[in-house]
């Protein structure tokens, strides 16, 4: 993911090294999942499969830009006593536009994601970015900053729903990817990975070799 | 401006609530059509799935399960008060608009020769936090359970809202909701697994789901329920 997104920062005379900084960092050297450790609730509950990795992926990383632009264009207006709220007000609303388009265009995954949808709005890292980033820079560096994060947080969930998904029940986007042969020669889908401790054990690896290769260590 | 006087923030909040709820009010009215459309869908794919007539992760096209919802299943309306099916669709529809416990919809489904084999009736109540709604099938004999499913519900995910498991739902299938002596039993969702030792409970039990009692419990009850509210029609038909 790391890779398509350079050359775009690169071509784009909108980029400067401040945004490409904003766009790369929470892709991995501070990615909100394994580094941040943020947004590990939903990691864990909707990663069952990769399609719905995917949608809610696509989700989050609609609301973060939504959300963050509207604050970021508010964010001299925004009395401080009450910003919090402001900030919930405005991630609430995002998340509603999220949760009814995909109720009336994809029914079914928003059946599947259910509640967790509407838990975007608790997803820390959301109210992270507003609070941090983009109460205090303009528009364009927030939408990105925002998209960033959200693809930070969806390139690790669809990690995780892809593994699950192919040790778990031997398909990839509901389409069998491990071959009848293996499964008569005595092979069985492992049921841990159907499970939450099935993606809370790989998350754990995930984030251990993660920070292994980008050197992080917790102070 | 002073962005922390009182007023400013009073003003600030209204403006705030005013600008979101009119945005979302509007996205609502928009997507209102397109979202009932889809629910609808979702109804008749689980009249279809309850019915055996399609796989629960069948890949078929919206337009393809339409069209075998248009030719194999019949949705009519009956007064469970007497049992009877009330023909006119215009009056059934104002009947069910009134009365929605005692006018119901029931859907009949023809097998792949054509013969009316399958009645599914629509099956609701309460579980742990929310109501739960499905369809239970039942043979022509109407005593065994065809397949059963649970579309739309509140329960927690992972516990409650297991109801909708593929897994559990399929050791509905073959069940018996009358005992030997004709008498309505139902289908009782046990605590624990069923002891296929016991003939009662291969006969009428099934497994219970783990950390979901009270869930199982609301569905025995409302399936029992439901299935009486249905007797009439059923000993009918």
């Amino acid at each position: 993911m790391t890779a398509t997104a350079t050359p775009e920062a690169e071509k784009t005379p909108l980029f400067g090294d401040e945004e490409k900084r904003v766009v790369l960092d929470p892709l991995w050297d501070n990615n909100p999942i394994s580094t941040q450790m943020l947004g590990i609730c939903s990691a864990l509950a909707v990663t069952t499969g990769l399609k719905v990795s995917i949608v809610m992926g696509i989700s989050v990383i609609c609301v973060m830009a939504m959300a963050n632009v509207a604050i970021s264009l508010l964010r001299n207006m925004i009395p401080s006593k009450i910003r919090i709220v402001v900030q919930l007000v405005v991630v609430s609303g995002a998340v509603i536009i999220v949760d009814q388009v995909l109720k009336a265009y994809a029914f079914d995954l928003s059946k599947q994601l259910g509640v967790f949808i509407s838990l975007i709005i608790t997803n820390c890292i959301v109210m992270g970015r507003l609070e941090a980033f983009a109460m205090g820079n303009p528009p364009w560096r927030s939408l990105l900053d925002g998209i960033s994060n959200g693809l930070g947080y969806a390139w690790v969930i669809c990690l995780v729903g892809a593994v699950r998904e192919v040790f778990g029940g031997g398909k990839l986007m509901g389409v069998q990817v491990i071959p009848d042969s293996l499964y008569e020669a005595g092979y069985v889908n492992n049921g841990l990975m159907v499970l939450a401790p099935g993606a809370f054990l790989l998350l754990g690896v995930i984030v251990w070799v993660q920070r292994a290769i980008s050197g992080k260590v917790e102070e | 401006m002073n962005t922390n006087s009182n007023s400013y923030v009073m003003v600030f909040a209204v403006g705030m609530c005013v600008t979101v709820g009119s945005v979302l009010a509007s996205l609502n009215t928009v997507l209102k059509e397109t979202q009932a459309a889809a629910a609808e869908f979702d109804r008749r794919k689980n009249v279809m799935i309850a019915a055996g007539l399609i796989a629960r992760d069948t890949d078929k096209s919206r337009e393809d399960l339409e069209r075998v919802f248009e030719e194999r299943v019949v949705e009519v309306t009956v007064d469970t008060a007497t049992g009877q099916v009330v023909e006119d669709e215009e009056e059934a529809d104002r009947l069910r608009d009134g009365d929605p416990l005692q006018y119901r919809k029931v859907g009949t489904a023809k097998n792949d020769a054509g013969v009316v084999d399958t009645i599914i009736l629509p099956v609701s109540g309460k579980g742990l936090w929310s109501t739960i709604y499905g369809y239970i099938a039942l043979k022509s004999d109407k005593k065994e359970v065809r397949g059963i499913t649970f579309y739309k519900h509140g329960e927690t995910p992972g516990l409650g809202g297991e109801v909708e498991n593929p897994e559990w739902t399929a050791k509905w299938a073959g069940k018996l909701i009358r005992d030997a002596n004709d008498a309505l039993v139902g289908i009782i969702v046990k605590k624990g697994e069923v002891d296929p030792g016991v003939e009662a409970e291969k006969k009428h039990y099934v497994d219970g789901l783990a950390g979901a009692t009270i869930t199982c419990n609301g569905v025995t009850a409302f399936i029992k329920r439901d299935l009486t509210t249905f007797d009439k029609y059923l000993s009918q038909n």
